[in-house]
């Protein structure tokens, strides 16, 4: 069997509405992890993407029943993920956190996974599973000599060597190099095309890109957007940005992208420095460079202040 | 359940534990020689062996120690290094979980608690039928003692804190003076079985055989439903 033919589509169609998260707020102690949030998602991949802290795990966690809702429902595949047994033989989990168990092989633990959901032949599943994630069967070493990036696929492959309908991963790119996270991306994809639902979250925009999929955007524990990725992409474009511009000669060229009307405010730190505020990313990208050219002013170094995930969460939740 | 039991027992069984474990049990044995070699009359070393050794040490120390330390880490070791969300996530029923961790506690408890205080007992002259009531109260000691300290590494994060308190408060301190505390005591039972096929002097607020047998099962049964609720109810980070 070769690794692409080893996962099989479910058995069964599978419904519109795979997972259905209605109004679910989760809170730890004093802090509010998640706040109403509400989605429903089907088969086909989906990105859950936020900053780190903003929820993403609780609500991983949430939907694989490993803990419960402080308010609200979940259901997948139609069920309570905290309270159906069953469900979990259809559920495949990335979990967040590094340890395996570490002395044993790549090839014992998915073989375990496979055994624990009940396969007859959990020693070929393994074997299968660990060629789907480029990893060797017949690797001798315990995982505990393992790289990050070996463990996080041994993890994959013991997420999906049961064939799950739904597979949750929570992070599964951290570690990886970049081709083996061209790797992973392709598997996924192929998971979702085969109609599994595939949820996957990250924190890294350009990652998430590459699943040309469903996005779920979540920031400090509320859904701050979903839908299609263009969508979001156009919407985090349209949010005000600040940039930095050093040219040769900063007032002029601040004069004449006001005029030009792609910049909306601005702000002249010294000769050679200004800031300048736009809500037309685009176009600000593609007005600039004409601009000084126009008036012989040499553009020395754009900065962008405000680029990092964190404010577009920002902008997202706040809009 | 095979499965689940063989990752559990792997887990369970670290050469630091049982090599600790072990030299408690080391210890029982020396005692037991310093009793043999010892000038009581033949009265008083039967009293001394199943007072002292047996009754003290052994089932007051050695048995709910190594119960506790391996009961309490079956589900505790997983909690701890966060791997219990592989067996969490399976549908396995939960008290199939339950009893696969019991067993794995009580395969490796067994071992390292029975054999030495029966062999202590042996050591020290203990007569056939001594030792062989000191094997069964031990057995049953330790049998009651991994199903009451299973769901500890559940409950809480010091669970062999928590254990050697209730050990050291309830059953040899509480159980010991109060006889509506020692009616929930496994040491009493315990104790109560050793004397009874031992032919010994029998412990403050001994119970019948039957009774005891009864109360122990009772326990276990008890133990294993709260655990079983527990590991259902668990948050598995």
């Amino acid at each position: 069997m070769t690794a692409a033919a080893a996962l099989t589509p479910p058995a069964e169609a599978p419904t519109a509405t795979t997972i259905a998260v209605d109004r679910v707020s989760k809170w730890l102690g004093p802090v509010v992890a998640l706040s109403d949030v509400s989605f429903s998602i089907g088969p086909g991949v989906t990105a859950l993407l936020g900053p780190n802290g903003a929820g993403k795990s609780t609500l991983l966690r949430i939907l694989c029943g490993l803990t419960g809702a402080s308010q609200g429902t979940v259901r997948v595949l139609g069920v309570d993920p905290r309270t159906d047994l069953a469900l979990r033989g259809r559920l495949g989990l990335v979990a967040q956190q590094e340890t395996l168990f570490e002395q044993l092989r790549a090839v014992d633990i998915v073989a375990l996974s496979a055994g624990l959901h009940g396969m007859a032949d959990s020693s070929g599943a393994a074997r299968d599973a660990l060629g789907l994630v480029d990893l060797d069967p017949a690797d001798v070493r315990p995982v505990r000599t393992y790289s990050k990036g070996m463990r996080q696929r041994v993890k994959v492959a013991a997420a999906v060597v049961h064939d799950p309908t739904v597979v949750v991963l929570d992070e599964p790119l951290e570690g990886l190099d970049p081709r083996q996270r061209l790797r992973m991306i392709e598997l996924f994809v192929q998971l979702g095309a085969q109609g599994r639902t595939v949820l996957v979250s990250s924190h890294v925009l350009d990652e998430v890109e590459r699943f040309g999929s469903q996005v779920l955007v979540l920031a400090k524990g509320r859904l701050a957007a979903s839908g299609d990725f263009r969508a979001i992409r156009d919407l985090m474009d349209e949010r005000p940005h600040r940039l930095r511009l050093r040219a040769s000669d900063a007032r002029r060229l601040a004069a004449v992208l006001m005029a030009g009307g792609t910049v909306v405010g601005t702000h002249l730190e010294s000769a050679d420095s200004v800031l300048v505020d736009t809500v037309l990313a685009g176009a600000f990208r593609r007005a600039l460079p004409r601009a000084a050219a126009a008036e012989g002013i040499r553009l020395l170094e754009v900065t962008p202040l405000d680029d990092d995930l964190d404010s577009v969460f920002r902008y997202l939740v706040d809009r | 359940m095979g499965l689940v039991y063989r990752l559990l027992l792997r887990s369970l069984v670290t050469r630091a534990r049982v090599i600790a474990l072990s030299a408690i049990g080391l210890v029982g044995i020396l005692l037991g020689l310093a009793i043999r070699v010892s000038d009581l009359s033949a009265a008083d070393r039967s009293l001394v062996i199943t007072r002292d050794l047996v009754g003290g040490f052994g089932l007051n120390l050695v048995v709910p120690v190594t119960a506790l330390v391996f009961a309490s880490a079956a589900f505790g070791d997983p909690t701890d290094d966060r791997t219990m969300v592989y067996l969490w996530l399976t549908p396995i029923p939960r008290w199939r979980l339950v009893a696969a961790g019991w067993v794995a506690a009580l395969s490796v408890a067994g071992p390292v608690a029975i054999v030495p205080v029966a062999a202590a007992a042996a050591v020290a002259g203990a007569e056939g039928r001594l030792v062989a009531g000191t094997l069964v109260g031990a057995a049953l000691a330790t049998v009651g003692y991994t199903a009451l300290f299973l769901g500890l590494g559940l409950l809480v994060r010091r669970a062999l804190a928590w254990g050697l308190a209730y050990v050291l408060i309830w059953e040899l301190a509480v159980a010991r003076i109060s006889e509506g505390a020692a009616r929930l005591s496994v040491s009493v039972y315990s104790r109560s079985v050793l004397s009874e096929i031992g032919q010994v002097v029998k412990p403050l607020n001994a119970a019948a055989v039957s009774t005891s047998l009864i109360v122990l099962a009772a326990t276990v049964a008890a133990a294993m439903a709260f655990t079983t609720r527990t590991l259902t109810r668990a948050d598995v980070a």
